[in-house]
């Protein structure tokens, strides 16, 4: 469940709403309560449409009618409520847009009677270390709203777990944060300078609590303008830093602090056929990139990458470089890395898979690694290396054998399990597409090679066509191919004009 | 009448009174056949006193702390005694004593053998054995037998614990490089701490010796009669061979659409060769992957990859390649290829722990290193892998326990190391680098680096005056100013209390 997100600390308290309201204003007419009921892929059986669950989050109105929350408090929802302080009603919501890759999300409420006095709250910048903050929502330990107050620890670029692989600006604050605060905003003068989303309390450290700031905000509701959510554009390499003086002579630099290595070049990425191995990134955008991979941009230092965070799909970059100890500049166009998204949490799709002669095969992912604990060293090492070895070259995406429902046609086939396809028939398969279309193929049998030195799988189409039913009932498999990760649609936009 | 009558009364109850005094004699007179029974057991075993001080390979130009570890080591003929290899791995000082009179000597290890997991030491004094009775091997031992563990109490009283063999197959040795002969026994052994050697006895002979025991289910594996047999037989020779090894993997055609793919349409029999590795036995008779083996050395070899044995019944085929089969032998491999058969035969060889690409364990020999300029660099062993504990499959850099695990399908050509740069001791030189470990070093100076030597070759001469390192990962390369790193070079020595800056074999 999404708000259990934030291991549990202390509970939340309650504080008399009239000494907090004057400096940040009737915030009860912009706070909403949100509760979600959730389907949850089944990856094991996923022919399943999944478990259903129920979480609570929060969640404000900013201008044009719009509620701003975290995406996880919307992720996987079949089904969205909403309601508003002092009113007893639920009102139907939808998801207008979603970000995974920065936890945020806009809902609307079609139903004329949830705006009435609805206010909308304006943003602020980033609030300065030691100012104070407080933060509203329903976390556990009562129905009402509550509110905390803390003050800003750290400014700094943090892991966003809801995808897992994305890292933003974020900033901690010491405001008691539980589950339930996800998507409540977090005040200063009547501004709201971050939406609140995740925490950790346990043995190590107690009461980490962080909330996303404006600019990753701003970025966001600047994205979706039009229409559309294009993701964060990466540049698609890996780069290390540049201070030892022999390596920064060898390369033919000055000894001004300056510049940064370019490691892997993603042939996937931005980058692609523009950076090479072994060039010198000086400057991005003229802003001088230091040795330890800073920069001075609008008055902060921040890390390189954030100069290009705050950019959007075809935009373009301007990167000064030493390639062979010769100065030269190019122009990037950006654009998303996608090898990265098989390493990240997956929400609102449905996983993919085929079933032939009882054998599943699904396409690696997170959220598959997690379903089903694999820890065979080559599936990790094909997943851990996906992107940095460039392993999506060969394997677009890395189909592996995750079972086998067994069947007198697949009894001896147990031992491939977990094994990862390689050839059926001679023909590379690159995609989970790619195996399905191999299946189709009229062939006397199929031969299907997996990486490594194994033996290969050899499956009669003859025995797999006359078990096929067989199978699809004994395991109530309910369709046995999924090669369209669209989710169905989702009913819940008719209902717009009801209430 | 009535006095006779009381006698036989007296009489009736003396007998059993009589007998029960006489009862602890008798057991005291049957002492002396035991004792000596004990004592013919008592002098076949002797104590054996081992120091080990592995070397560290997080620091590979020092060893650990030393440790004792005690055994039980089983006398043999010639002035030998047999222990396991585990008992002697990375010893400084092995010590035998006298179970009864204490009394000590210093030994030698006379051959070690880390596969089969055994150890032939000698006393330097000649005739610290003496009056020893010497133990003769029980070949013939069968499932349902009862084997005898021998243990010493500390006064040197024998501890006798018998247990039933319950299976006998093949099964991995710790060194994992082969499978062997293994008997498998029910005992409820007490664990002692001499328990690196434990010696199974049938019939005051010696059948095995312990290999591993768990004592929650009171299962204990040992290394069968006909292991040390061929040890024993090996190490009387000029030169010890080790067990020959044939370089091939295989899978069973159990699976009828496999056996028909692999060309097999009549009986179900025979293993499917998955990979032959190129340089070894197989693969220079000729083996290929997708080839069906249906019979080694005239034994047919069914589905599950077991043939019969005479002693045994069903057995996986390695026992033929192993425990019957000696380097330099001959066998026949009969061989279906595309469903036409034919025989090739192989020129038995043992693989040595070093044509590993990643030796698998490198045990008693110092680890090399190479130090520049605060570079440490190192081969890629198991036992290196192994600092990281007995979780280390799991704990290691997983890119180097998959190097390990793979090596034969990464390197097919085998025939080199990997070198890594396994971390960097900060100093003037390595500034900047000190976040660096862990990485696959590719070229050094533009030169292809395959092992330390290569290494320390390359870096004799430097391009424009710097060393340029290339790692497979990030950052890809790494710059040392040659000059530097050779002025520096004592001053880093020193700081770090390096007895040496490199160790090359």
């Amino acid at each position: 469940m999404h708000q259990f997100r934030f291991l549990l600390g202390a509970l939340a308290l309650f504080i008399v709403a009239d000494a907090h309201a004057q400096p940040n204003g009737q915030i009860q007419s912009s706070l909403v309560r949100i509760t979600s009921t959730e389907v949850e892929p089944d990856y094991r059986a996923p022919w399943n449409s999944g478990s259903i669950g129920r979480g609570v989050g929060a969640g404000f109105v900013i201008d044009g009618k719009r509620i701003l929350t975290n995406a996880h408090v919307v992720s996987n929802s079949r089904y969205l409520t909403v309601e508003r302080e002092g009113d007893p009603n639920k009102y139907p919501a939808t998801v207008l847009f979603v970000a995974h890759d920065c936890d945020l999300a806009l809902l609307q409420v079609a139903a004329p009677n949830f705006w009435k006095d609805m206010k909308p709250l304006s943003f602020g910048g980033i609030p300065p270390l030691e100012s104070t903050v407080s933060a509203y929502g329903y976390p556990i330990g009562g129905e009402r709203m509550s509110v905390t107050t803390g003050i800003v620890s750290r400014i700094d670029f943090s892991l966003y777990t809801h995808s897992a692989i994305d890292s933003h600006l974020a900033i901690q604050i010491s405001a008691q944060i539980n589950p339930g605060n996800s998507g409540g905003p977090v005040m200063q003068n009547a501004k709201v300078v971050g939406v609140a989303f995740q925490g950790y309390s346990g043995d190590i450290a107690q009461g980490v609590a962080y909330m996303i700031p404006t600019p990753v905000i701003r970025r966001f509701l600047k994205d979706i303008e039009d229409g559309h959510y294009d993701r964060y554009v990466d540049l698609g390499i890996t780069y290390s830093k540049l201070q030892n003086p022999a390596q920064r002579h060898y390369l033919g630099l000055k000894d001004d602090d300056r510049g940064i290595l370019v490691g892997t070049v993603l042939d996937a990425g931005p980058c692609g056929k523009l950076l090479q191995t072994g060039d010198v990134m000086l400057a991005v955008d003229g802003h001088p990139i230091a040795s330890d991979a800073f920069v001075e941009f609008e008055g902060e230092r921040v890390q390189m990458p954030e100069v290009v965070e705050r950019k959007f799909k075809g935009d373009s970059v301007k990167l000064d470089l030493l390639r062979n100890k010769q100065p030269m500049s190019i122009d990037v166009t950006l654009g998303t890395v996608w090898p990265y998204f098989m390493q990240a949490h997956s929400y609102d799709i449905r996983p993919r898979y085929v079933v032939y002669g009882g054998l599943l095969f699904q396409p690696m992912s997170l959220d598959l690694l997690q379903a089903y604990r694999i820890t065979d060293l080559r599936v990790r090492h094909f997943f851990d290396f996906f992107v940095t070895e460039q392993i999506y070259l060969q394997h677009p995406e890395v189909v592996i054998l995750t079972n086998v429902l067994p069947d007198p046609i697949n009894t001896y086939l147990l031992p491939y399990k977990y094994g990862i396809v390689d050839e059926i028939n001679g023909k590379k398969i690159g995609t989970l597409q790619d195996l399905a279309r191999a299946f189709e193929q009229p062939a006397d049998r199929f031969v299907v090679k997996m990486v490594g030195d194994g033996p290969p799988l050899v499956l009669d189409p003859k025995q797999v066509n006359a078990a096929r039913e067989r199978i699809k009932t004994r395991y109530n498999v309910l369709q046995e191919e999924n090669l369209d990760e669209q989710p169905p649609a989702k009913p819940a936009v008719a209902d717009k004009d009801k209430i | 009448m009535r006095t006779p009558v009381l006698f036989l009364v007296a009489l009736l109850a003396l007998v059993p009174l009589a007998e029960a005094k006489k009862a602890p004699v008798a057991v005291k007179k049957l002492a002396p056949s035991a004792q000596a029974a004990v004592q013919a057991k008592e002098v076949s075993l002797v104590r054996v006193n081992v120091t080990g001080q592995p070397y560290d390979y997080f620091r590979p130009w020092q060893k650990k702390a030393p440790f004792s570890k005690r055994a039980l080591g089983a006398v043999l003929p010639n002035d030998r005694v047999l222990v396991t290899a585990d008992l002697v791995s990375n010893q400084n000082y092995v010590e035998l004593e006298r179970a009864e009179s204490g009394e000590k000597t210093a030994a030698n290890v006379v051959v070690v053998d880390y596969e089969a997991n055994l150890a032939l030491i000698e006393p330097t004094d000649k005739n610290f054995l003496k009056g020893l009775q010497p133990l003769e091997l029980a070949l013939d031992t069968v499932v349902g037998d009862r084997l005898a563990a021998w243990q010493l109490e500390a006064t040197g009283a024998l501890v006798v614990t018998e247990g039933i063999v319950t299976t006998i197959g093949i099964t991995r040795y710790p060194a994992d490089v082969a499978d062997f002969l293994t008997y498998r026994l029910s005992i409820p052994m007490q664990y002692r701490d001499n328990s690196y050697t434990v010696p199974l006895v049938k019939n005051n002979k010696l059948a095995a010796l312990l290999l591993r025991y768990d004592p929650r289910s009171q299962v204990l594996d040992a290394i069968p009669a006909p292991i040390i047999a061929h040890f024993l037989k090996d190490a009387a020779g000029q030169k010890y061979q080790g067990f020959p090894s044939l370089g091939i993997s295989f899978f069973p055609t159990r699976d009828p659409q496999l056996r028909a793919y692999a060309g097999e349409t009549s009986k179900a029999s025979g293993v499917y060769i998955t990979s032959v590795e190129p340089g070894l036995p197989a693969a220079k008779a000729g083996l290929q992957p997708g080839d069906i083996v249906t019979a080694v050395a005239d034994h047919d070899i069914d589905q599950n990859g077991n043939y019969v044995d005479s002693l045994y019944g069903k057995l996986g085929f390695g026992n033929l390649l192993t425990a019957k089969a000696y380097v330099g032998d001959s066998v026949a491999l009969h061989v279906l290829r595309e469903g036409k058969p034919l025989t090739l035969n192989v020129k038995l060889e043992h693989r040595a722990e070093s044509d590993y690409v990643v030796p698998p364990y490198n045990i008693d020999d110092p680890p090399s290193y190479y130090v520049l300029g605060g570079l440490i660099f190192q081969e890629l062993t198991r036992q290196y892998l192994k600092e990281w504990g007995s979780n280390w499959e799991k704990d290691a850099p997983q890119d180097f326990v998959y190097l390990d695990k793979f090596q034969s399908e990464l390197f097919p050509e085998g025939k080199r190391h990997v070198v890594i740069l396994s971390q960097v001791l900060p100093a003037n030189s390595t500034i900047g680098y000190d976040d660096f470990s862990y990485l696959v070093v590719k070229k050094v100076n533009d030169k292809e680096i395959h092992s330390l030597a290569d290494l320390a070759e390359a870096v004799k001469t430097p391009l424009n005056g710097f060393d340029v390192i290339q790692t497979v990962d990030d950052p890809k390369q790494l710059e040392l100013d040659a000059a530097q790193v050779a002025a520096e070079a004592d001053a880093l020595q020193k700081n770090y209390g390096l007895p040496a800056l490199q160790r090359l074999e």
